[in-house]
């Protein structure tokens, strides 16, 4: 009896357990059903507003497309700025294709999580999503069915403008298995390649005239800062850098070109003279390892960061950058033309007029740039999404619509900006950065847009042009767009291999190993061959092959 | 003790025939069970399908049952890692030193409170053990690095001011399994030894009344009363942790030791690692196969103790 009881227990408990998991599935296939219509005849009506019209877009049900964005949602007084330029651009968006637009925020704390998570639930809670191949697993979220496949009669339909601007070599790059599933931000001039940013004031008076240009040069330069101003972390840097400066200390001493998004560790990549074969530098190149691991031995002995880094959790150094009281920030480019500029935040520059910073980027030494993939920033559609086609009209107008791209990217004309006699973008009296930044609320980076971008008129443009001009000149394009590795069969592995990579580019790149520098590199490289990384780099040259040969 | 013999009473009801009968009969107790029964069912036997999703290559749009099945291919991580080995030492170990030192330190603590005389001392000192209970891990992690780090920990600032040298923990792997133990056992003693003084204040009073008067001093009431009478307790107790001996304490080991690298050999427990490993790729898959890993040597080791326990004595095992 009692063994019956159990079991139909068992037995319900499964029935009940099945029907509710078929229950919640079933309207998410359902709805991929309708969307697959939906782009077969894309040309024609969406399925979903069962109109007999079939030749002009159906727009007369008034829908809210929900934008979702990495960020973190902005309360108080920022939020009602937010929800002033809000109500502005949903009057104009409402008139154009009878919509409004609302932000749904991932915040920064565990975005790649939550970012993840939302887009798992697949519930049509968002329609327009910010995504990226390299940063936000644009591609993996395409291969597990998040995203909407956009046919092109879709793309013309709904998004027109995005279209015509995208040229053809560009959309190539946004398809994954023939369908496109991102429309890139390709019109727009930035640079996220990493490096150094340092005082450049304080790199002159330690004796380089031109500024860092070598790691040396940084040596050097830690070494002065730390003896001229004891009271200055050099770089008070919270631990999490590793990957960057390994990468970059790789980018300077070879022809190194990374694979975006196969790991967080970035090991493997051809070379610049050799673009389809694959080689891991960290790996292969012993003597360049053992170089880092003895130079990050020595910066950890100058004391450029705090003894326990590994254990930091707590700093905000590149807050402290703009206050002067560390003396380098490792990002990129972008972010160096934020801290070289005398902006308000920036109080370096008012306290000190000699103030400068310069910016180290990594391969500088041998010319090793490339330049950001077109995908870094590109907009999604869900594939939950109950207004597809409307969601792409909106987006068209955001990046294309002068009105609408200038609301949305600066906010309120008078209130959070102003044009000055030289058309540059300028605070208005009375502007609060705390408040009234709408660029940093809409964080859109998805669709930034050269044509209509209004330049902010407190940047260091001089010196930025100077760097941008160089980088046109040294740079190549990230060749490897079209490659979306399948990594199914080794998946594995690379998890092992960049866990592995992890731990020990950790302890070098922080001098924190104990041993001589040889043997933690070798030790490095037993622990990667052990984990897989020839079998993982063997497959990934098969399938480079396969596709470029 | 009383809870034991009721779940006792309620087992007998599935045994005699007329189930119905007897649910009716028992229809005030069978509702007061009701909320855990439906919180059991609803988080524990309806999500135990998915632990299908471990054996396929999920794809959100299709589906926990219509991915592909792979098979055991989402373990293969898990074994070709090299670790497996390492990890699950450490976890079982660490388990082992918080469950029979937490509840050693536990019984004894429970067993001091019962022989303080002061009423108000014995309130003042439970309610201060009890405290660190109640603190988030990320504050403990903070608060330990505060006390511990090199530069400007407190522990330090002692060290040099008494012209001693410094001490690096975060940079020695050796000194965490004792410092873990001792921050667990700060932390967890209070709460635990409250289940013990509550069996030890439901102990007959005329136990102990007769060994008074049998002129048995207060260690002798200890050995002969106090403890023998507590032994269900600790089985059953102990039994249950068992379970959870390769499910690690992520929010302990996470918050405190994070992601340095250096201190893993001897405090990376099978939760942390995965985290790792499963947050750059953000695998479903194979997080559950290490979760259905965990269950199934838990579930052995349960019913491997059990079976001991039964041989041994009975009436202390769970079933």
């Amino acid at each position: 009896m009692k063994k019956k009881l159990l079991a139909m227990l068992l037995a319900t408990s499964m029935v009940a357990g099945v029907t509710a998991c078929g229950s919640a599935d079933a309207p998410a296939s359902g709805g991929s059903d309708t969307d697959k219509k939906t782009e077969s005849a894309a040309s024609s009506d969406s399925s979903s507003s069962e109109s007999s019209d079939s030749a002009a877009v159906d727009t007369s049900e008034h829908v809210v497309i929900t934008y979702m964005v990495t960020g973190d949602k902005p309360d108080g007084e920022k939020a009602a700025r937010l929800d002033e330029m809000m109500t502005e651009l949903n009057k104009i968006l409402t008139e154009k294709v009878n919509a409004e637009l609302e932000i749904y925020y991932i915040g920064w704390t565990d975005y790649l999580s939550n970012y993840n998570l939302t887009l798992a639930q697949m519930d049509g809670s968002v329609d327009l999503i910010g995504t990226a191949s390299d940063w936000l697993d644009a591609w993996p979220n395409a291969k597990n069915g998040a995203f909407l496949p956009l046919s092109e009669d879709m793309l013309k339909t709904y998004a027109p403008m995005t279209w015509a601007s995208v040229t053809p070599d560009h959309w190539e790059l946004c398809k994954y298995n023939g369908d496109i599933y991102l429309m890139p931000e390709d019109n727009y001039a930035q640079w996220t390649n990493h490096g150094f940013i340092y005082r450049l004031d304080w790199a002159k008076a330690a004796g380089l005239a031109n500024g860092c240009h070598s790691w040396e040069d940084l040596t050097t330069y830690f070494k002065y800062v730390k003896e001229t101003y004891p009271d200055i972390i050099p770089w008070d840097s919270d631990g999490t850098n590793y990957a960057q400066t390994a990468g970059g200390w790789v980018s300077s001493h070879s022809k190194f070109v990374a694979f975006d998004g196969i790991c967080s560790g970035a090991i493997w990549g051809g070379t610049s003279d050799d673009l389809y074969t694959v080689v891991t530098p960290a790996y292969t190149d012993t003597e360049m390892m053992v170089e880092y691991a003895k130079m990050m031995k020595e910066w950890d002995q100058i004391g450029v960061w705090k003894t326990d880094v590994l254990n930091n959790t707590a700093s905000s150094n590149r807050d402290d950058y703009r206050i002067g009281r560390v003396a380098a920030e490792q990002h990129h480019t972008q972010t160096w033309t934020d801290l070289c500029s005398a902006t308000p935040s920036n109080t370096i520059y008012q306290d000190d007029p000699n103030a400068e910073s310069g910016f180290f980027y990594f391969g500088e030494e041998t010319d090793n740039v490339v330049a950001l993939s077109i995908t870094h920033g590109a907009m999604a559609v869900s594939a939950a999404s109950k207004n597809p086609e409307r969601a792409l009209m909106v987006y068209d107008l955001i990046r294309n619509d002068e009105q609408c791209y200038d609301l949305f990217n600066y906010g309120i004309k008078g209130v959070s900006y102003e044009i000055n006699d030289e058309g540059l973008r300028v605070n208005p009296e009375g502007y609060n950065p705390d408040t009234d930044n709408i660029n940093g609320m809409t964080n859109y980076w998805w669709g930034r847009n050269d044509d209509l971008e209004i330049r902010d008129a407190s940047r260091n443009w001089k010196a930025i042009d100077e760097l941008y001009a160089k980088y046109d000149k040294i740079k190549i394009d990230y060749p490897y767009g079209q490659f979306v590795p399948d990594v199914d069969d080794i998946q594995g592995k690379i998890q092992n291999v960049n866990e592995v990579y992890t731990n020990y580019t950790k302890q070098i790149s922080y001098g924190k190993y104990n041993g001589s520098a040889e043997d933690i590199v070798a030790e490095m490289q037993q622990a990667l061959k052990q984990a897989g990384i020839e079998e993982v780099t063997a497959a990934l040259q098969a399938q480079i092959d396969a596709l470029y040969k | 003790m009383r809870k034991q013999s009721e779940k006792k009473a309620s087992q007998m009801q599935v045994k005699r025939p007329n189930f119905f009968k007897l649910l009716w009969k028992y229809r005030v107790l069978t509702l007061m069970c009701v909320p855990a029964i439906v919180f059991f069912f609803a988080f524990s036997y309806m999500p135990l399908p998915g632990i299908y999703v471990a054996f396929v290559k999920y794809n959100y749009g299709k589906g926990i049952f219509g991915s592909k099945f792979v098979g055991l291919q989402n373990f293969e991580f898990l074994a070709e890692s090299g670790k497996l080995l390492t990890l699950t030492r450490n976890t079982i170990l660490y388990n082992l030193a918080f469950i029979i030192l937490g509840n050693l330190l536990a019984v004894f603590v429970a067993i001091l409170l019962n022989e303080m005389r002061s009423k108000w001392f014995k309130k003042v000192s439970q309610t201060m053990m009890f405290l660190p209970y109640f603190i988030s891990q990320v504050l403990v992690g903070v608060l330990v690095y505060n006390l511990l780090n090199y530069d400007t920990g407190f522990v330090n600032g002692v060290l040099s001011s008494l012209g001693l040298e410094k001490w690096q923990p975060y940079a020695d792997p050796n000194c965490w399994p004792v410092l873990l133990v001792i921050i667990y056992l700060w932390q967890q003693t209070g709460y635990n030894s409250v289940v013990y003084f509550a069996a030890i204040m439901g102990i007959d009073a005329e136990m102990i009344e007769a060994s008074k008067v049998d002129g048995a001093n207060a260690f002798q009431k200890i050995r002969y009363i106090i403890l023998p009478s507590l032994k269900p307790t600790i089985v059953i107790l102990l039994l249950f942790a068992l379970g959870g001996v390769v499910k690690g304490n992520f929010g302990l080991f996470y918050n405190i030791i994070g992601t340095n690298s250096l201190l893993y050999g001897t405090t990376d427990i099978i939760e942390t690692f995965v985290y790792r490993a499963t947050m750059t790729d953000f695998n479903f898959s194979t997080a559950s196969a290490v979760g259905l890993y965990q269950s199934v040597i838990g579930f052995v080791i349960v019913m491997t103790v059990n079976y001991i326990v039964k041989k041994i004595e009975p009436d202390y095992s769970l079933f």
